[in-house]
């Protein structure tokens, strides 16, 4: 235990390859081949991407001039299209307060509810909004209404998701504030929780409200009503000029809704 | 006299707001042509399809097949578009970043986004790619593509503009031309977390492309329309239930490696939750009124 040590390199020594990357790599790559190859996939190559983009794009002149004539025919569809986003918003918000709640480790009143109540909004969550609309036109044939519903399922599915990890995030004083003095669960969550996220509430909701307006817009496409069933008549008989018009209506729709949306957060939140 | 309580902040805002979501909300209810007398029917429908989906008679399990192989098209059109929405939104996310470029490029390249962000795939899919490439996957692909780059160019242009400042100082400092900064200053630090975006906009894409078929774009959703429209309802839960397991395990997968990529330099570590929830509430509050609060689409 003397001299004997060995001399120490200035440099510390590298720490080992690892292996993560480059396996991350070949996964990546495996992927992707297996996307784009021609027997298993999309037989993507990028030089046909390009021939077919250049072929296209005489089409996309037939879009020019907008026949704003059409603008009148647009109104009645294009206000449907709104009022399923206010009604649906409005419907679906108040709906996923209590299930938050519900799905939190905090709020929730037991395990098993809480694993139903997260079971149940993953699976809402898997399925996309058009389905739903799809689903609820062959049950109740086209119009706003089916729209709305399927509008409803998908705003509890992104606030009640988004509230829940809220609410698992909540300050615990005041709760064992509130039960300290001898709160039930109910008036627990009223004042001790509720509080705490309702700027973040008000904000999911508005966020969904924005989320609302675009999906609405396309809903019609499957019958759903609002401006997506005049999208689908014009496409049908390639009236790329008409359907201009509504593309730039649903632009200045979502712009608008996103400016109004973001003043409020600002004023509110 | 003066009060000893400082008095009330003005609620001038709150009344104008609570006015204008009033009339909104009376305005859609009261004016909307809805058939309301279909509503009462509406659960014995409901069930009556979801038993024939997936009771009796049985989902078919026969399609099982077919339905998964028309799945794997929408999750290779998912990861494709992801892909070109990746590859495209990197360099825009530079020049949307404020720290990076000027107030006036940065602006101008986050309007930008945000104007192909304000359109929807499947209008995408129907009004540019459908006429340009013709039906199929390959619109779907396209059209999931070009709608990410919005979302993608945003989020990843926040990261940017919240790295640490000296990385970037010394790279200048030992000479560095302004891409070799970029490359060796700003990318090392922003990369994981930026792919944990990318695959968290191939969960989100997933479902999009499971119903861009419902407009002809390729993938599992024309199945589905057909089979809904024809009333081939136990085809279409065979199709239900494949769209629901291959998304969810797919998610689990992605949201697993999204949580090691972001937890693997053992530096901070954010939770799953809260990237899901960044990725959601930056675009909630777009402008950062409530900044982090909370934690935190997209969707």
């Amino acid at each position: 235990m003397t001299a004997a040590t060995a001399p120490r390199s200035a440099r510390p020594s590298r720490p080992p390859r690892s292996l993560v990357g480059p396996v991350a790599l070949v996964i990546f790559a495996a992927i992707t081949w297996w996307a784009a190859s021609e027997e298993f996939g999309l037989n993507f190559d990028v030089p046909r991407l390009f021939s077919n983009l250049t072929r296209g794009a005489g089409i996309l002149a037939e879009f020019w001039p907008p026949e704003f004539g059409v603008v009148p025919r647009t109104i009645g569809p294009m206000l449907e299209t709104v009022q399923m986003a206010i009604i649906a918003s409005l419907i679906g918000c108040a709906l996923a307060l209590p299930i938050a709640f519900l799905a939190s480790r905090v709020t929730s009143p037991n395990f098993a509810t809480y694993l139903i109540d997260r079971g149940i909004l993953s699976v809402v969550r898997a399925l996309p909004d058009v389905l739903y609309a799809l689903i609820f036109v062959a049950a109740l044939s086209i119009g706003p209404l089916p729209g709305i519903l399927a509008l409803i399922l998908f705003n509890i599915a992104v606030v009640a998701k988004l509230l829940s990890e809220t609410v698992d995030g909540v300050d615990p004083g005041p709760i064992e504030a509130a039960r300290a003095s001898g709160a039930n669960r109910l008036l627990t969550v009223r004042w001790a929780v509720l509080p705490q996220v309702l700027p973040n509430y008000v904000a999911y909701s508005l966020y969904a409200f924005e989320l609302n307006i675009r999906a609405s817009a396309v809903l019609g496409i499957v019958g759903a009503g609002g401006i997506g069933n005049l999208i689908n008549e014009y496409r049908r008989f390639f009236q790329y000029d008409r359907l201009a018009v509504v593309v730039i209506e649903i632009f200045v729709l979502v712009i608008i809704v996103e400016w109004v949306s973001i003043w409020l957060r600002r004023k509110l939140v | 006299m003066r009060t000893a309580r400082p008095s009330r902040p003005s609620q001038r805002t709150k009344r104008i707001a609570t006015a204008i979501f009033v009339a909104a909300v009376a305005w859609a209810a009261l004016t909307v042509e809805v058939k309301i007398e279909n509503l009462p029917r509406l659960p014995s429908q409901l069930a009556d399809i979801f038993v024939k989906m997936f009771f009796s008679p049985s989902p078919e399990w026969e399609y099982f097949g077919e339905a998964f192989g028309s799945m794997m098209e929408s999750v290779q059109i998912a990861w494709l578009g992801t892909i070109i929405g990746a590859i495209l939104s990197l360099p825009l996310a530079f020049f949307g970043a404020k720290n990076i470029t000027s107030p006036l490029v940065s602006n101008a390249m986050r309007q930008l986004l945000n104007a192909i962000r304000a359109i929807p795939e499947i209008l995408v899919a129907v009004v540019i790619f459908i006429p340009m490439v013709g039906l199929g996957a390959y619109a779907g692909m396209l059209a999931i593509g070009l709608h990410s780059v919005g979302t993608l160019g945003k989020l990843s242009a926040e990261v940017i503009e919240g790295i640490n400042p000296g990385p970037v100082e010394a790279a200048r400092a030992a000479g560095g031309r302004p891409l070799q900064i970029q490359r060796w200053g700003v990318l090392p630090q922003v990369l994981p977390e930026i792919i944990a975006f990318w695959l968290y906009r191939f969960e989100i894409n997933i479902r999009a492309s499971a119903i861009l078929g419902a407009v002809g774009a390729g993938g599992v959703g024309e199945a589905l329309v057909q089979s809904l429209i024809y009333r081939r309802y136990e085809r279409a839960g065979m199709l239900i239930i494949v769209i629901i397991v291959v998304t969810i395990l797919i998610d689990t997968a992605s949201g697993w490696l999204r949580r090691r990529i972001i937890q693997g330099g053992g530096g901070a570590k954010p939770t799953d939750a809260a990237l899901e929830d960044r990725a959601h509430l930056s675009m909630a509050v777009a402008g950062g009124a409530v900044g982090e609060a909370g934690g935190s689409e997209t969707s």
